[in-house]
């Protein structure tokens, strides 16, 4: 059996698509800005000497690590509403979820940057009179950021992948947009294989850079 | 304030229960056929063939940079117009979360090989081995040893990633949840029930890979990840 494509349909709907993608990028920059930073807060509390910093952050990586994403964001749509006494629409359902849970694994990520430096840098700070905070402000901070550059942009495509999953609450996104056109036009083989095309063209610059930094700080390092 | 009652939780647990057993039957099923293509597709990508390996990274490149929702999709609504078969929610599930692995696996799989030094290859050829020989015999089962760690993490992170089928409607432990809360109109309880077990589940599984990797590094095969 031969199938006609036809990707007429999918062009004359384009500005259908567009909305979807200024969603998309708009849950995107959200999610990355309060995930990576929230993040940065959680690894530096991972990493307090006192105890009740340490604990909870300890909790809520594990928590947000070990439970799914989308089970997440409906959580936050479904429950959390009855607990608030405001609305929860679908982009703050999205991005609370998606926000919370990148900000679990780059919280992780930072642990492991901070613990990559050598103890050597630490002392030589603290010999200098610099207090722990600025130790880690002033030294092993940037050092760390570096190592974890690949890491983070990797973070940064699994969000932008995270993304689709707004779309189980009904946000505007590109993948939502999809379907709604697939269902009007009877043509989900077009519109979800365009939507494929644009989600590969839009992350492959961000993972070539990604495998660049990585071979750029492999040979820095060795 | 809102008053909790767990009791129409309770009341439905069967229901939980048979979606976490589905959404380890799709998890099972997609380690059982990703873990064998994800290898061919890192022996592929390691060939020295280019009529092998453009291909192998091809697949690996599309299904590791695209979402896996739109996969899913791809996969649930458009295949069948293609070819002419029918698609059940539990299909496109096994095959997206198949080969959407496997993508994954590859790179381990290859990162594992790669890992293994070069005097391991020369030493084998130089008994008079083929390359295959090579492969299957000496860079494989060390290969496969570094590679556990990475890959139980896959592993951990493929089950996470199998909730995206309650949007085709199988019926998983979230698409179940999401049933019973409608009938019970009790989402707070339901929802909160459905991520504890969601944890137990997952966390479990972790703390025993983790254990499982402080037992190489002791007898000195771990990975330095």
């Amino acid at each position: 059996m031969t199938y006609r494509w036809n990707f007429g349909p999918v062009w004359e709907n384009a500005d259908v698509l567009l909305r979807g993608a200024f969603g998309t990028l708009r849950l995107f920059a959200i999610c990355a800005l309060a995930g990576l930073l929230l993040g940065l807060l959680i690894g530096l509390a991972r990493h307090s000497p006192r105890a009740w910093l340490r604990w909870p952050a300890t909790a809520f990586v594990e928590f947000f690590r070990n439970t799914p994403v989308l089970v997440q964001i409906l959580w936050f749509y479904f429950a959390l509403p009855i607990l608030a006494p405001f609305e929860i629409s679908p982009l703050a359902a999205a991005a609370l979820g998606i926000s919370l849970n990148s900000a679990a694994f780059t919280a992780e990520i930072v642990r492991g940057g901070i613990a990559s430096i050598d103890r050597g840098q630490w002392e030589a700070a603290r010999a200098l009179g610099m207090t722990g905070a600025q130790a880690m402000r002033r030294i092993v901070l940037p050092q760390a950021l570096r190592r974890m550059l690949p890491a983070l942009t990797n973070r940064g495509i699994e969000i932008f992948k995270m993304s689709t999953l707004a779309s189980a609450v009904a946000y505007v996104e590109l993948l939502q947009q999809g379907k709604l056109l697939a269902s009007l036009n009877f043509n989900p083989i077009e519109t979800y294989t365009v939507i494929a095309v644009i989600f590969f063209l839009c992350l492959l610059p961000l993972v070539q850079a990604t495998y660049w930094l990585e071979r750029r700080l492999g040979r820095a390092d060795a | 304030m809102h008053r909790w009652d767990f009791g129409p939780v309770w009341a439905h647990a069967d229901l939980l229960l048979l979606g976490l057993w589905h959404t380890l039957q799709v998890t099972g099923t997609a380690l059982a056929f990703g873990i064998p293509l994800g290898l061919a597709l890192a022996l592929a990508r390691l060939s020295p063939r280019r009529l092998l390996r453009w291909p192998a990274g091809a697949v690996i490149e599309v299904f590791r940079t695209t979402p896996p929702l739109v996969q899913l999709f791809w996969f649930f609504f458009a295949l069948p117009i293609l070819i002419d078969v029918e698609m059940t929610p539990f299909v496109a599930a096994a095959l997206t979360f198949s080969i959407q692995s496997a993508a994954f696996f590859a790179e381990v799989f290859r990162g594992g090989i790669v890992s293994v030094e070069r005097g391991q290859w020369e030493a084998g050829r130089a008994l008079g081995m083929t390359a295959r020989q090579v492969m299957r015999r000496v860079v494989l089962p060390q290969a496969v040893k570094r590679m556990l760690p990475a890959f139980l993490e896959r592993a951990i992170e493929l089950m996470k990633t199998t909730t995206l089928v309650a949007t085709i409607s199988y019926a998983d432990l979230l698409f179940q949840a999401n049933e019973v809360a409608q009938k019970t109109f009790r989402p707070l309880e339901v929802f909160t029930v459905a991520a504890l077990l969601y944890f137990v589940v997952i966390y479990g599984a972790s703390l025993l890979a983790q254990a499982f990797e402080r037992r190489l590094a002791v007898s000195g095969e771990g990975m330095q990840r």
